[in-house]
């Protein structure tokens, strides 16, 4: 119960928006911004009553939806959920509290940012294919509208080439899926990786497409990659990203802070928890493919995140090639899994930099969003110049965020990188080879907006300008810690995520 | 409250609409809401008795009434019928709210209105042919009256042409009906006794069609569809809601629970002719939709399209893919009623226009926000995103149809995709028009009243209800199922 | 005792004939045409309570007047829709002598209430042609130039098909040797019928397809329609119609149900006999009827077509030559009565209001007059056969029992001719709506949309009006009312299963 609670949490607040016609339009957001914060009192509930340790299931929810087809609405948190539903609230606090003070939306834009809450909750605890795809789809309405509304200029075409660009993942995934109802009868997640485990998915492919004419494992092969291209998108690798730069870039600040730090992280939430784990009798043909593009993506992200000039631009580059890191790790312990410690390092690695970069992003964007409140709207690299004279505080977190994000050791982004190098180079070593480059742009390029935006002459246009203030810094102050602990104990992380880790593992392991 | 509150509610209130003095015309749009809310009442409330108690007899209601011609006022409500109770309960509170600023001749207005919705649960609850006969015909007249005086674009025409299309389907099923009749000894009308008599398999191979395809155009089955556009786009709005929402589900319930029951050995036979039509129903209405220009006509094509998925289904003739239809049944009704409540009701009365470019200038998203976030999801619900009941229910048809035939699915997936298209195609056009900052402003219209407001809530909730949690629904569908007349197509192999 | 309706109708007509000569002779002006309404209506009234008085028995094959539970029935019938004739009034100044109009009426009805009880050929005819030469006499009463050439057309006709009538009665007379339809049976159940026979039947057919306005001996229906006056239209078009039925009924289920005589018109399984030629008769006359509806631009001449085409459903029944058929034929032909006078009182009140009978001339009647407009809602929907109006229930019975009677060893034998029924009932609604489009859909063109621009009604039209939609709204939700009685009077008087 605890659990549904805490999915309805913030629909239950975009209904009370939602038909609160006298909420003026900054109370709206204020109120949201509280609103999202309350399902980590449930979590932390949750924690609470559970007793059990090294993860495993800490709350459950079920409800039979089709019984006759296998199809229950079944949600439950472990370890690797719970972080992930901590980054969710935890972004979503901070898009509202930016959008406070970037004085855009209003109750329906509140409302949608609590829906758009709500689903990517569903997607993080989701056991079954279709409450899974259920909340990934409905993702997409308020993502839309929140870009397409708020956005630039250019959002109309934007918006509408994410949409339907996504939407194309999304229904190349529900025809894989649905090749796997018709023929073996379940979409539920565990009990399609026992069915894996077994050998009896390319088993009952065969069967039931017999009149294709490919064997089982050829047509497993097919399904799997429709599942991929759908969770490629989101994320998105390399060359699916066509739709990234326009949409971050449109979408207001806020919205890009969901769409990086959230949305991008239900792909690599995807590939790690349902991918790898119901695919693994095709996972080493698939391998090589996935991994060029992960290394694509690295290089691609970076190279491309050198030649903007937009910063918001550039934080989306980053991104990309921040998140094929995660790929890139998936990659490879798809390939092998031939050394024990180093896939786990690696799966871990998935869990954290994903997480890492959820925060790293939110306060990126947080200081885009507080340069263009100053600015009124400019955000380009060489609008600025100085910054460290005017405002000392504002430049120690954002570069204490930059560094993170090229993986400084001690904060958080480093653990991260690390598990996935230490990871990849266990497995597949020439591909981390490869990428490393990729790390070395990206501090190329993160160094170089260092010293852009924050040292040299002070520019005197934007002199006046004042540090933060009190409010602002208390809105920092959150994802900042989240950077620093990590980097020092990053157990605190790790202990959510050790016992799925192995569990993953233990899935892959009887394939060579 | 049994079921037959419905059908009693819905003609009470069309004659105390009737009787209403002049004067206090404007009182019966107070007392056709009432009536349809009573009948909505009464049909969740028989709905839960029955997901409550599913082991129970199912309600009924048997007296004779033509003796001569073994004819009798047979009523009976098992689940399947009572989904559909509650969709025409549903879809007829909405239709009210949606016409509440009728104010020409609004008496005459609420009587053939809630005439409608009592032919349309007689139609479902009846277990005589005859009786669902009569019903299904009792339809016709106040649809022609309702299009012919208070529609729009070439009313006339439009109210005639359904007209036709109803009367001429209603010939070709009474055609089949007597034929069935006499052939199962002249006895009796009952579906049950028709549906257990054997018929030879020469008759069944031509009175299956007959009786089919006349139930089915109704259902706006391709190519007989050409009704569906026009008369949708003629009608105003609580006419086109009706038309759209449930009289089409009178042609695939009798389509479904007559024609199968009675024929199945001429319904193996003409399968395979059926789901081909179905299918190019679905792309072609959806290709259609694609480069219409008039808001309603998109609607109105995206019905056809729809609507196959449900003939699509009963082609099918697997316990999916029976199901599948008629949650596609209930589901469109929700939808089809949404949009075009939307798009004739809140946005035309406004704009006077339903002319995509020409909506452009009105900038709806600015002017008229709530409209537009409703349209947006009763889109989402359209293209069958997941949460939405089209989901629920084209999940089912496709796996209806998987079972009958593989090679059709993809077909069909190109029909969701293209559905996406246009749907996304109108939403944006009309709705979120993409403007030169140049462009004058848009002067404001009416913000959304609160009858507006309350049947938008209303069936966006049914349909995401239906999306979230279809198993009740499921559950009283295959209570219908079950029933005996369905035997002979669901044990065929 | 058996003659009392009739001798009540004959004396009434001559008090009205009286009366009408004294008022004449005193005041020097004709009788009130009200006065004649409330005599001649009160006649009608007592023949009805006279009726309940006649003592029911079925043929003894002895005497010439049979009062068996089918007379008895449609003589109650009779005399109904013959009231709703009389209350229907003339316009003003259309008929100038009301005493002899209404008296004529009442001979007429005399006449008529004669043929549906008798099994006699020579009686039967007698009574016929006493109904039939007052009815032309009333159809041309009005002395226009348009009710002249009615009444010589109808006249023409009239007198042939009573040629064609007495030709095959005598033959028949001479085939079986036998002036009753008993005796007629029982010389065809001896063999197979006779050259004569068949010339007999084949020349009683047509003469009654002329009383009922079948295809091809149509000619005279558009024309008595249109130029008679209303109220002498009325007793054509429901009385006579009704009565022509029965005695077609008698003829083929009494005197020609054996089976060599009736044939088959099973498609694809044709026997000779009267059920193909009447087969072909019916899908000629629904056919002609129904597209030549489609073309007129009077409605008189349009419910004239439809006469046309609902002869055909009718006949669609009789050639099933079952006694369910006929039973649901019988039924049929009261509905259709009821509803076609009705219309045609109310297109008489729309006329008289608005100067001629247009389809356009309806336009704003629901503003007008609105009930007037619910009861021509009413009369035209139950001949196009939408429920829940009475003549919905007689289409679907008819078609079954036809379908059901012609089913032999579980196939159809009659479904082309249902189907092409069933088809043109459809294509009929067009008709009838364009009509009631006008009245219901389009505003009257000169503005004059408000309750007094409509025309008021005298009481009597009112009830002329208002009986039939009522009859026909009850007749539609309880048909067993009357469909139970035919049928056991068919079973009773005719000895049919």
């Amino acid at each position: 119960m605890l659990l549904l609670t805490l999915l309805l949490l913030p629909l239950v607040g975009a209904a009370l928006l939602a038909v609160w016609p006298g909420l003026g339009r900054m109370s709206a957001v204020s109120l949201a911004t509280v609103w999202s914060v309350l399902p980590l009192v449930l979590l932390a509930a949750m924690q609470f009553q559970h007793t059990g340790t090294g993860g495993g299931v800490m709350a459950e929810w079920s409800l039979p939806w089709m019984p006759d087809a296998n199809i229950h609405l079944t949600f439950s948190v472990d370890g690797t959920s719970c972080l992930f539903l901590l980054l969710t609230s935890l972004v979503t606090f901070s898009s509202l509290g930016l959008s406070a003070r970037l004085d855009i939306g209003n109750r329906a834009y509140c409302a949608l940012i609590l829906v758009m809450q709500s689903m990517l909750c569903g997607v993080f605890t989701a056991r079954h294919f279709i409450p899974w795809f259920l909340c990934w789809e409905m993702t997409l309405i308020p993502a839309y509208l929140l870009i397409r509304l708020w956005g630039g200029v250019g959002a109309p075409r934007a918006a509408l080439r994410f949409f339907i660009v996504t939407l194309g993942g999304g229904v190349s995934m529900l025809l894989g899926f649905l090749a796997l109802q018709l023929s073996v009868g379940t979409m539920d997640f565990a009990a399609l990786s026992q069915l894996a485990a077994h050998h009896e998915l390319t088993a009952g492919l065969g069967r039931a497409f017999v009149l294709t004419g490919f064997g089982g494992h050829a047509l497993l092969t097919v399904v799997a990659v429709a599942v991929l291209l759908g969770l490629a998108v989101k994320i998105p690798v390399v060359p699916f990203h066509a739709w990234l730069p326009d949409a971050y870039a449109e979408a207001p600040t806020p919205v890009t802070m969901l769409l990086t730090g959230l949305l991008s992280k239900m792909g690599v939430y995807g590939l790690l928890r349902v991918f790898l784990p119901i695919f693994p009798e095709v996972l080493p043909s698939l391998a090589p493919w996935l991994t060029a593009l992960a290394v694509a993506t690295v290089l691609l992200g970076a190279v491309a995140a050198l030649a903007q000039t937009d910063l918001k631009r550039i934080f989306a580059y980053s991104s990309v090639n921040h998140l094929g890191y995660c790929v890139l790790a998936v990659a490879a312990v798809a390939a092998t899994c031939a050394d024990h410690d180093a896939g786990a390092a690696a799966v871990s690695g998935v869990v954290l930099q994903a997480f890492n970069h959820g925060i790293i992003a939110v306060v990126l964007f947080f200081g885009v969003g507080i340069l263009e409140v100053r600015s009124g709207g400019a955000r380009g690299l060489n609008d600025f110049g100085g910054l460290r004279a005017n405002m000392p505080v504002f430049a120690g977190l954002m570069g204490l965020a930059l560094l993170a994000s090229l993986g400084l050791p001690g904060l958080s982004g480093f653990v991260g990188e690390f598990l996935i190098f230490y990871g990849v180079f266990g497995l597949v070593p020439w591909s981390a080879a490869v990428s490393l480059i990729g790390l070395l742009l990206t501090a190329v390029f993160l160094l170089r907006l260092i010293r852009k935006v924050f040292h040299g002459p002070l520019r005197p246009s934007i002199a006046k300008w004042s540090d933060l203030t009190r409010s602002e810094r208390w809105l920092f102050a959150p994802a900042i810690a989240l950077i620093i602990i990590p980097g020092l104990w990053p157990q605190a992380l790790l202990q959510f995520i050790n016992g799925d880790t192995l569990r993953l593992l233990e899935l892959l392991h009887p394939f060579p | 409250m049994t079921p037959a509150w419905t059908i009693i509610s819905a003609f009470a209130g069309a004659l105390l609409v009737l009787l209403l003095p002049a004067r206090m015309a404007i009182a019966s749009r107070a007392i056709a809401l009432a009536a349809s809310l009573v009948g909505a009442v009464a049909a969740a409330a028989s709905c839960l008795t029955r997901l409550n108690n599913p082991l129970d007899p199912v309600w009924s209601f048997d007296r004779p009434w033509i003796p001569g011609f073994g004819i009798r006022f047979h009523l009976a409500a098992d689940g399947l019928a009572l989904t559909l109770l509650l969709l025409t309960g549903i879809v007829a509170v909405a239709g009210v709210l949606f016409s509440w600023n009728v104010e020409r001749r609004p008496r005459a207005f609420f009587a053939f209105f809630m005439t409608i919705i009592g032919g349309v649960y007689g139609v479902f609850l009846s277990r005589d042919a005859f009786l669902l006969f009569v019903c299904y015909e009792i339809v016709i007249l106040p649809k022609y009256m309702l299009i012919a005086i208070w529609g729009s674009t070439n009313k006339e025409y439009g109210a005639m042409k359904l007209t036709m299309y109803s009367i001429g389907s209603s010939a070709l099923i009474l055609i089949g009906l007597v034929v069935a009749y006499a052939a199962s000894g002249g006895k009796s009308f009952d579906i049950a006794h028709l549906a257990s008599a054997h018929y030879a398999p020469a008759l069944q191979a031509w009175a299956f069609p007959v009786l089919f395809v006349g139930f089915a155009v109704l259902a706006g089955m391709w190519p007989f569809h050409t009704w569906a556009p026009t008369g949708h786009v003629a009608a105003p709005t609580a006419a086109s809601m009706l038309l759209a929402g449930v009289v089409m589900k009178l042609g695939a319930y009798g389509a479904l629970c007559v024609a199968l029951p009675l024929f199945p050995q001429g319904f193996e036979q003409w399968k395979p002719v059926i789901a081909g039509l179905a299918l190019i129903g679905i792309v072609y209405g959806a290709l259609t939709a694609l480069s219409q220009k008039d808001l309603k006509f998109v609607i109105g094509y995206s019905s056809v399209s729809h609507m196959g998925f449900v003939l699509l289904g009963i082609a099918a003739g697997t316990h999916w893919g029976l199901r599948g239809a008629v949650l596609q049944m209930i589901s469109h009704g929700i939808i089809a009623g949404l949009l075009f409540g939307i798009a004739g009701r809140v946005v035309y009365e406004r704009t006077h226009t339903r002319d995509l470019t020409e909506l452009r200038e009105f900038d709806l998203w600015r002017t008229l926000p709530g409209a537009a976030i409703a349209f947006t999801l009763a889109t989402a619900a359209s293209m069958g995103l997941p949460g939405f009941s089209g989901f629920v229910a084209e999940i089912s048809v496709v796996i209806g149809l998987w079972q009958f035939s593989p090679w059709l699915v993809p077909v069909v997936a190109f029909g969701i995709v293209i559905t996406g298209a246009f749907s996304l195609r109108a939403l944006h056009k009309a709705f979120f028009p993409v403007r030169n900052s140049d462009d004058a402003p848009p002067s404001l219209l009416p913000p959304l009243t609160w009858p507006e407001i309350s049947a938008i809530s209303l069936l966006i909730a049914v349909s995401l209800a239906i999306g979230l949690y279809p198993k009740p629904w499921i559950v009283l569908i295959d209570d219908g199922l079950r029933s005996p007349v369905f035997h002979s197509i669901l044990s065929m192999p | 005792m058996q003659l009392l309706p009739e001798a009540v109708l004959v004396l009434t007509a001559l008090v009205l004939l009286g009366a009408a000569v004294a008022v004449e002779t005193q005041s020097g002006k004709p009788i009130s045409k009200h006065a004649a309404i409330v005599i001649a209506a009160c006649g009608v009234v007592l023949a009805g309570l006279a009726l309940c008085y006649v003592p029911v028995d079925v043929d003894s094959g002895k005497s010439l007047i049979v009062i068996d539970p089918l007379a008895h029935i449609f003589k109650a019938v009779v005399l109904g829709l013959g009231l709703l004739a009389v209350l229907l009034p003339p316009a003003r100044g259309e008929i100038p002598q009301p005493g002899e109009f209404y008296a004529l009426m009442l001979f007429a009805l005399t006449g008529l209430l004669l043929t549906t009880g008798t099994n006699h050929l020579l009686f039967l005819f007698v009574a016929l042609e006493l109904a039939s030469l007052s009815l032309y006499l009333l159809v041309g009463f009005s002395r226009t130039a348009r009710a002249a050439e009615a009444s010589l057309k109808y006249f023409l006709f009239g007198g042939v098909s009573a040629a064609f009538l007495l030709f095959g009665l005598s033959f028949l007379y001479g085939f079986a040797h036998s002036a009753t339809l008993a005796g007629v049976a029982d010389a065809l159940g001896a063999g197979p019928p006779s050259a004569l026979a068949v010339t007999g039947l084949v020349m009683v057919v047509v003469g009654l397809g002329f009383k009922l306005a079948a295809a091809p001996f149509h000619y005279w229906a558009p024309d008595v329609y249109q130029g008679a006056p209303a109220t002498s239209a009325a007793l054509v078009v429901a009385a006579s119609k009704v009565v022509g039925m029965v005695v077609l009924v008698r003829f083929l289920m009494l005197g020609f149900h054996a089976v060599s005589a009736a044939g088959s018109a099973a498609w694809g399984g044709m026997v000779a006999g009267w059920s193909p030629w009447l087969a072909v008769l019916a899908a000629v006359s629904m056919v002609l009827g129904n597209v030549l509806a489609l073309a007129q631009t009077s409605v008189r001449r349009l419910l004239a077509y439809s006469a046309v085409a609902n002869t055909g459903y009718l006949l669609v029944a009789m050639s099933a030559n079952g006694a369910s058929a006929a039973g649901a034929a019988l039924f049929y032909v009261i509905v259709y009565g009821l509803a076609t006078l009705g219309a045609l009182a109310v297109t008489a009140a729309v006329e008289r209001d608005r100067g001629n009978d247009s389809p356009v001339a309806f336009a704003g009647l629901i503003h007008r007059s609105p009930w007037q407009a619910v009861a021509l809602l009413v009369f035209l929907t139950s001949l196009a056969g939408i429920p829940p109006l009475a003549g919905f229930v007689g289409k679907f019975v008819l078609f079954s029992a036809a379908m059901a009677e012609s089913t032999k060893g579980g196939t159809p034998g009659l479904t082309w001719l249902v189907a092409l029924a069933a088809i043109m009932s459809a294509i009929s609604l067009y008709y009838y709506l364009s009509v009631l489009k006008q009245a219901f859909v389009r505003d009257t063109p000169d503005g004059g949309n408000t309750a007094a621009a409509g025309p008021t009604l005298s009481p009597a039209h009112f009830l002329a009006v208002a009986l039939p939609a009522m009859a026909l709204v009850v007749l539609g939700l309880f048909p067993a009312l009357l469909l139970d009685p035919i049928a056991s009077a068919l079973v009773a008087s005719l000895g049919l299963r």
